[in-house]
C-alpha cells in the first residue's frame, strides 16, 4: 500500500503541521495537546465549542475549526482517542467565561476520556459540559460502542451548535440545540474497501473484491451485513430505507440530505448517489431543503459513502444557513 | 489533615504505583488469559509517569496531591484504563477534602467514592467481572472492622485477605464489561485480571504497611 507517509508515529503531527502553516490567519496549532484553535480564540463573549475524536475521519474535525464552527479540535492518533491530558489542557485553554461544549462521537474511548477531562476542569472552576452524538441507525452496540455510534451526522450538531454560540447563546442554550439536532440525524454508510491506517502500511479489514459492507463504521467496525456488489441504485435503496424508518422521515418533511463520502470514493460517484437519494425521498415526498455532498467525515482511504438525513424546521435551518468560514468549505 | 496523614496516603500511592510497575509482567499474563493482555503495560506505564513526577507533586493537602497522581496516570494509561484510574484517583481527592484527618472511617469514605467513581465511568457494576468485584466487598469488609472496633493492623488484615479471597472468586464470574466481555462464557474459570492486581496491590500496601 503506497501512502505519502514519513515516520508512521509522525503522521497526526506532520498533517497538523501543514494545516497549521496552510491557515496562519485563522489557526493556531498547539503540538504538545495536537491542538487545533482558532487563531483569535478563545472568545470570551461565546460558548467555546470543541470536538474531538481518533484522526483519520478528515476533513474532520482539525479542518473545520474556524469562525461559525468549531473554536477547537483535539483529535487523538488515527482512530484512537486522544489522551486524557489533551482534552484536560484544551478545555482549560478554551475556557470562556460563557463555557466550554465538548462533542464527542459516542465511543467507549472517546466517552470516557471526555468525561473525566468534563470532571477535572469543572473541579478547577471551569463551565463544561459534553454532549455525545450518536446518528448511526445501522447498529447499536459495536466494536468500540455501547448504544450506537456517531458517524458524518455530528457535522449538523457542529454547525448548529456553533451557529448558536456565535450568535450569543448560553451554554444551556447551545446544548438544548445539539441535542435537538442530534434527535432528528440519522446516518447510515457503505464500504466498497477497507483502509488503511498508516501505521499499520495493510488493510484494516478483509472485504472481497466483490463485497460491500453495508452499515460499516468509521473505523471499518462490522455493520449490517457483508453483501455481494450491486448498482449503486440498490446501495442506495439499501441505506436510505433504514434511515428514513429510524425516526421515522415521512411525507411532508422537509430535511437536509448528505451524501458524504468516505475518502476513496470520487465525488461524481457521491453526485450519482446524491441524485438518487434526492429523487427516492421526493417520492416519498420529503423536500430536501439544504444538500451536502463530498467528504464530510471520512474514515481515512476506504471507498464508501453515508447518506444523512436531518429534519429541518426553521430553527435548525437558521442555524446551518448561517455564516461560516473554515479551512475546506466556505458556506 | 496532618503530616502523618499526607505520609500515609503517599505511602499507598507510591506502594500501589511501585507494585503496578514491578508486576508488569505477571499482570498482562494474567489479562492475557481473557483480556487483551494490555493491562499489565497500562497500568506500568501509568504509574511510571506517577513515580516519575513524584517530586514534582504540590503537596498541600491530600486532595491536592491526589489530583495530581490523577492527571498523571490518566496523561499516559491508553484505553479505558487511563479514564478508570484517574477517575478513582480524582474522585477519592474530591471526597479528601470534606475530611479534617484521613482516619480509617475517611479512608473508606475515599475508597468507597473511587470505586463509585469507576462504577459510573465504565459503566459497570458488582458481578461484572471487574476489579470492582475485589474492591468493593474489600472495602466493606475495611468499613465492618472499623465499625466493630478492631484495631488498625487488624482491620488491614481483613481488608486484604477479603480482597484476595474476592478476587480468586471472580473466576465463577462471566465478563460484562471491557475487552474480557468479547469472550463471554469463555472467561468463566479464570479470575479478573483487574480484580486480582488489586488483590495483589492491596496485599504488598498491607503488608509492609509497619514498615512504611
Amino acid at each position: 500500500m503506497k501512502k505519502f507517509v514519513n515516520d508512521p508515529q509522525q503522521f497526526v503531527p506532520e498533517m497538523l503541521e501543514g494545516l497549521a502553516l496552510a491557515n496562519p490567519d485563522t489557526l493556531k496549532y498547539v503540538p504538545e495537546y495536537n491542538l487545533i484553535m482558532r487563531a483569535d480564540g478563545p472568545d470570551e463573549n461565546k460558548v467555546s465549542i470543541v470536538q474531538g475524536s481518533g484522526s483519520g475521519h478528515e476533513p474532520a474535525h482539525v479542518m473545520i475549526v474556524g469562525k461559525g464552527m468549531l473554536d477547537a479540535a483535539c483529535p487523538g492518533d488515527v482512530f484512537a482517542a486522544p489522551p486524557f491530558d489533551y482534552v484536560y489542557e484544551t478545555t482549560k485553554m478554551l475556557a470562556s467565561p460563557k463555557g466550554v461544549l465538548l462533542l464527542v462521537n459516542n465511543y467507549t474511548g472517546d466517552k470516557m476520556v471526555f468525561e473525566m477531562a468534563q470532571e477535572m476542569s469543572s473541579a478547577d472552576g471551569v463551565n463544561v459540559k459534553t454532549l455525545f452524538i450518536n446518528d448511526d441507525v445501522s447498529v447499536e452496540d459495536s466494536t468500540y460502542t455501547i448504544g450506537r455510534r456517531g458517524v458524518a451526522g455530528n457535522f449538523f450538531v457542529i454547525k448548529a451548535v456553533a451557529a448558536a454560540a456565535e450568535r450569543g447563546a448560553d451554554l444551556d442554550e447551545v446544548i438544548r440545540i445539539g441535542e435537538k439536532v442530534n434527535s432528528v440525524t440519522r446516518t447510515m454508510g457503505v464500504a466498497l474497501t477497507a483502509c488503511t491506517p498508516p501505521a499499520k502500511g495493510s488493510p484494516l479489514f478483509e472485504l472481497g473484491d466483490d463485497e460491500i459492507e453495508m452499515g460499516v463504521g468509521i473505523h471499518g467496525e462490522p455493520g449490517r451485513r457483508r453483501a455481494k456488489m450491486m448498482p449503486a441504485n440498490e446501495i442506495v435503496e439499501e441505506l436510505l430505507t433504514p434511515v428514513v424508518k429510524d425516526l421515522p422521515f415521512g411525507d411532508g418533511d422537509r430535511v437536509a440530505l448528505m451524501v458524504n463520502g468516505l475518502g476513496g470514493t470520487p465525488i461524481s460517484e457521491l453526485y450519482l448517489l446524491y441524485g438518487q437519494a434526492h429523487k427516492r425521498l421526493a417520492e416519498q415526498g420529503i423536500t430536501v431543503g439544504r444538500s451536502y455532498v463530498g467528504e464530510y467525515c471520512t474514515s481515512l482511504d476506504m471507498a464508501g459513502a453515508s447518506i444523512t438525513l436531518v429534519k429541518l424546521d426553521d430553527e435548525i435551518e437558521g442555524l446551518l444557513n448561517d455564516p461560516a468560514e473554515i479551512p475546506i468549505r466556505v458556506f | 489533615m496532618t503530616a502523618t496523614d499526607l505520609a500515609d496516603v503517599e505511602y499507598v500511592v507510591r506502594t500501589l504505583a511501585q507494585t503496578a510497575v514491578d508486576q508488569e509482567k505477571e499482570f498482562g499474563d494474567l489479562d492475557a488469559v481473557v483480556g487483551d493482555g494490555d493491562l499489565g503495560y497500562s497500568l506500568a506505564r501509568g504509574f511510571e509517569k506517577v513515580l516519575a513526577d513524584w517530586d514534582n507533586f504540590k503537596r498541600d493537602d491530600v486532595a491536592t496531591f491526589l489530583q495530581q497522581v490523577a492527571v498523571a496516570i490518566s496523561s499516559r494509561i491508553g484505553g479505558t484504563s487511563g479514564p478508570l484510574w484517574g477517575t478513582a484517583f480524582l474522585r477519592a481527592s474530591m471526597t479528601a477534602k470534606s475530611h479534617d484527618t484521613i482516619d480509617g472511617a475517611a479512608a473508606v469514605a475515599m475508597l468507597r467514592a473511587a470505586t463509585d467513581g469507576i462504577k459510573a465511568r465504565g459503566n459497570a457494576d458488582l458481578g461484572d467481572k471487574t476489579l470492582l468485584d475485589a474492591l468493593v466487598p474489600a472495602t466493606d469488609e475495611l468499613e465492618r472492622q472499623i465499625q466493630s472496633g478492631s484495631d488498625a493492623a487488624e482491620a488491614r488484615a481483613a481488608f486484604a485477605k477479603t480482597a484476595r479471597e474476592c478476587a480468586d472468586a471472580t473466576s465463577k464470574l462471566e465478563a460484562k464489561r471491557g475487552r474480557a466481555s468479547y469472550s463471554g462464557e469463555r472467561s468463566i474459570g479464570s479470575p479478573d485480571a483487574g480484580a486480582v492486581a488489586v488483590a495483589i496491590i492491596i496485599e504488598r500496601v498491607v503488608s509492609e504497611w509497619p514498615n512504611r
